[in-house]
């Protein structure tokens, strides 16, 4: 039998254990952080306004001194869904879309990692949410569940429309006074172009001059002109 | 030999290594601070200007201090420590005696020359021993002489003169140049002999430790949290994804201006009191009527409405700072006015991360959207307004008296190209320029930069046509045109061809610079011409109201106008092969410029028809869009092509013949007399052979639209 020296041994384990307990509190510490991090994370989509309406109709309290709740018409019940499922529509394109944009730039290191995280913890609840609404869909009317998200996509694209038309039409007005007042402006010079008809000098009237631009320019400046078009032809 | 180390005792080698080690560190460390301290923009040439706009001390200042803040007092301090350590260590050096070996030598112990005979050196040993000898001589006190020392030359006297007579101590001085055969000899290691010796061993595994347990992970983990800490166009990763979560199909400029003040750079920027201190004053000046425009900064309903849906924070100041800037209005405080002219240029490294983010999602008018942004960022100029605000003394009344009652804005190119008379008339007036004012403004015009695209075509390069998923070449012809340039020469058509290197000049294939040979002199030797240089800088942008030097960037890319979607990503250029302005610096050359973009071709045959867009990210109205279409051959058709005037076709067994044929080409026909009747009904199908053959690329040039 061989003795051990204990007490040389001291120093090599006490390394081991500081290494050791090192590196434990480490990888503890780090880890809560992460998790801590991961779970603060903002929500990539605000609150779902839609569907708080659907469920506080669905589970209306009594009023205070009333035995039963007020009785909701199934017709409105079904309209909140309807309206649920329009904005999970909405949401599911935005993600569908931003999906290969956001991986391509997280592979190149343009945006971060916790965005990354972010959307693929929205895409996961999204999922849910898509389950969630077919199974009250089928609750309410048998068969429902299939066909709720063709019609909510139809209205969500009918929404979109809608609103660039309304875009559009709501700069009528404006174009259309312009327009009066462009036509004022050109009949008035027109006129006054008619009266001195008759002398041979013409004088241009500065403010008018914008319209026919082109034509000027062409006529006395060849060389500087700026359109591509004309000059290419006199090289080709 | 021995083979112990021996520590460096007198202290002559470790200056030397300390010398050369510092010097290794302290020498580059110094260039980099010398050329940090020199304004780098300095470089650069500039568009020659003395307009001054108002606040200009207040644009300067903020310039200044981008540039001091790029000098890192670490630098300064590592750089001064190590120019110490290496006078240090010279003084040393110079100080330390220098222990200098002699070479032993047989003919200077004896005393007498090289030359003499045996028996001189025979005469001379016995006289030598006979003085020295230990037995006849006493040591003398007075010359500091002992026993030892007396034996110890006697002995040396008479190793000499057997060296020089007796056969093997010879030989061993041949030999090892010394009569006891080889000499050992010690490697000493250049630390100083204080690191090793006793008691100071647990000083230096203390440094040690340090240096490696400490030192070291940090400076690692400062590098690579940096790096975490940034995206790769240069903002933090955290503005990077607000960004992208303000990204919209069809965002438009003031819908970017509006996300690119989510930054966290914007916060970083107005910390503290300054987060909404005057926020009230600035947005009743921006939102104020404007002397053309609904709002004085310039912006839209909608994004009036966006401001206003802010929560009031660093954020919405910022945003209501960069409308002040934008519609360029004066906010009546200096601190105020110091942060406007600040948060511009932190708009404008926000747009390169946008700009990465609408490239990924692919749609065309985000990615547009971006550039006009960085544009308008540079020139102070509100989305929508006219681009005559980019030269100097316009005001937003000017430029509407300018363009008349017109909807559409007028460009600068425009505005320059009218007769001088009739610019006058619009521009000069009361309540317009003064004479003096219009001269700087048209002097300024004249130096802009704008590219004015000569042709642009798709070729493959040492093919005719253009096969399948081959690597394309995007061919821009080009010449810097200044708007109102007078008396432009006319291109000349052969520099707008493309020609390929011929196979056998590898200086043209490797993309060294060619110098053309003018002559020969006397003595035959080739003379060539001067080197011009390599790269061409475009001036600096002319933006006086941005608070940097900005180097401007041509982007060229192509998009499909029908799916609204980008079909090849941005090539970026900043420098040209072929100078802008002659020596002066302001007439410009009208030199032929190109630029090049490689990608890959589509892998179905076809007509494919591109919007090409060449952005310039610095001048607002500089931008040009034009068709291009590409033509995509068969891979079999591409090969009759070829074969109709080759003169010798690839074997089916050479190694030629096998690449062509897993290039899916067919197999090399066996009679000649097939090939070309095909080739014959190949000419009536296509009919462009002809101009093929011509020009040796694919010709698909169009002309510019603007």
């Amino acid at each position: 039998m061989f003795s051990i020296d204990w007490w040389s041994l001291v120093l090599p384990f006490s390394y081991v254990a500081v290494l050791g307990g090192a590196l434990m509190t480490f990888s503890t510490i780090y880890r809560k952080r992460k998790a801590a991090e991961s779970a603060n994370l903002e929500p990539w989509f605000g609150p779902h306004l839609q569907r708080n309406i659907y469920l506080s109709l669905l589970h209306l309290e009594p009023e205070e001194g009333a035995e039963k709740s007020p009785k909701i018409p199934d017709s409105v019940i079904r309209a909140a869904l309807l309206r649920r499922a329009v904005e999970d529509i909405h949401r599911i394109i935005q993600i569908r879309t931003a999906k290969a944009a956001c991986s391509s730039l997280l592979q190149r290191g343009s945006v971060g990692d916790d965005l990354w995280q972010r959307f693929s913890r929205a895409e996961k609840e999204m999922e849910e949410e898509l389950r969630d609404v077919v199974m009250e869909a089928n609750a309410l009317a048998p068969g429902w569940g299939q066909t709720i998200f063709q019609s909510a996509n139809e209205i969500n694209a009918n929404t979109i429309l809608r609103k660039r038309l309304d875009e559009i039409q709501a700069q009528t007005e404006s174009e259309k006074q312009w327009w009066e007042k462009r036509r004022a402006q050109i009949q008035k010079d027109f006129m006054s172009e008619l009266d001195a008809g008759d002398k041979p000098a013409v004088s241009k009237a500065p403010s008018a001059a914008s319209e026919d631009e082109p034509v000027l320019v062409e006529q006395n400046t060849p060389s500087a002109t700026p359109s591509g078009g004309k000059k290419k032809k006199g090289k080709k | 030999m021995s083979s112990d180390y021996s520590y460096d005792e007198e202290g002559t080698l470790w200056p030397f290594f300390v010398f050369t080690l510092s010097g290794l560190v302290t020498l580059p460390l110094s260039y980099v601070l010398y050329k940090g301290t020199r304004d780098p923009a300095a470089s650069f040439p500039r568009i020659k200007s003395d307009y001054r706009p108002k606040n200009a001390d207040v644009i300067d200042a903020t310039r200044k201090k981008d540039r001091r803040k790029e000098n890192k007092l670490w630098l300064v301090f590592l750089v001064i420590l190590g120019w110490s350590v290496m006078a240090y260590t010279m003084y040393l050096i110079y100080v330390t005696p220098v222990t200098v070996r002699s070479i032993w030598n047989p003919y200077d112990i004896l005393g007498i020359s090289e030359s003499a005979s045996e028996k001189d050196i025979k005469s001379i040993y016995k006289k030598l021993s006979r003085m020295f000898h230990p037995d006849k001589i006493r040591p003398d006190a007075s010359k500091n002489e002992t026993i030892e020392s007396l034996n110890a030359r006697y002995v040396e006297i008479s190793k000499a003169y057997q060296a020089l007579t007796d056969e093997e101590i010879r030989n061993n001085y041949i030999q090892y140049g010394h009569p006891d055969g080889k000499q050992s000899y010690s490697i000493a290691i250049a630390l100083p002999k204080a690191m090793i010796s006793e008691g100071n061993g647990k000083y230096v595994v203390l440094i040690y430790s340090l240096l490696f347990g400490v030192l070291l992970p940090y400076i690692v983990g400062t590098w690579w949290y940096g790096t975490l800490r940034r995206s790769k166009e240069g903002p933090l990763m955290e503005s990077a994804n607000r960004l992208f979560r303000q990204y919209e199909e069809n965002i438009d400029v003031g819908g970017v201006i509006t996300a690119l003040s989510t930054g966290k750079e914007c916060e970083q920027a107005l910390k503290g009191d300054k987060a909404d201190a005057g926020l009230a004053k600035i947005e009743s000046r921006i939102l104020a009527p404007g002397e053309t425009t609904p709002f004085a900064g310039g912006l839209s309903v909608k994004d009036k409405e966006k401001l206003e849906d802010l929560e009031s924070g660093p954020r919405r100041k910022a945003l209501a700072l960069l409308w002040a800037y934008l519609g360029r209005v004066d906010l009546d405080d200096d601190a105020l006015t110091k942060s406007k002219f600040e948060v511009a240029p932190i708009a404008h490294s926000l747009t390169k991360s946008f700009t990465a983010i609408s490239l990924a999602y692919g749609n065309t008018a985000p990615i547009l959207a971006s550039y006009y942004a960085s544009q308008h960022l540079i020139q102070a100029i509100p989305p929508k307004a006219s681009p005559l605000l980019q030269l100097p003394y316009f005001t937003p009344a000017i430029a509407k008296a300018v363009e008349g009652d017109s909807r559409t804005v007028m460009t600068v190119q425009s505005f320059m190209d009218q007769p001088d008379a009739k610019r006058r008339s619009l521009a000069v007036g009361k309540g317009l320029l003064t004479e003096d004012q219009y001269r700087t403004a048209v002097s300024i015009a004249r130096q802009l930069p704008y590219f004015r695209v000569a042709k642009a075509f798709f070729k493959v390069a040492g093919e005719r046509c253009i096969i399948p998923s081959s690597l394309v070449t995007l061919v821009v012809k080009g010449r810097f045109v200044p708007p109102g340039s007078e008396s432009v020469p006319a291109i000349d058509e052969l520099e707008l061809e493309d020609v390929d290197a011929a196979e056998d000049d590898l200086d043209a294939i490797l993309g060294r610079k060619k110098r053309k040979q003018i002559g020969k002199d006397e003595a035959g030797k080739p003379i060539y011409e001067a080197d011009t240089p390599d790269e061409v800088f475009p001036p600096l942008a002319h933006a006086p109201y941005f608070a940097r030097d900005y180097s401007p960037r041509w982007h060229v890319f192509l998009t499909d106008s029908k799916q609204g979607k980008m079909a090849v990503p941005p090539f970026t250029f900043t420098q040209f092969d072929a100078p802008i302005y002659k020596a002066d610096g302001t007439t410009p050359s009208f030199a032929v410029q190109t630029m090049k973009a490689q990608f890959a071709a589509p892998p179905q045959a076809g007509h494919y028809t591109f919007v090409m867009n060449v952005v310039c990210d610095s001048y607002v109205g500089f931008d040009t869009k034009m068709e291009v279409t590409l033509v995509v051959e068969e891979a079999s058709k591409a090969a009759e092509m070829a074969g109709e005037d080759e003169i010798s076709e690839p074997d089916e067994d050479s190694i030629a013949g096998i690449m062509n044929a897993a290039k899916g080409g067919p197999p090399p026909k066996k009679k000649r007399v097939a090939e070309e009747e095909d080739s014959e009904e190949e000419e009536e199908e296509s009919g462009t052979e002809e101009e093929v053959e011509d020009t040796s690329d694919t010709n698909t040039d169009t002309e510019p639209e603007n």
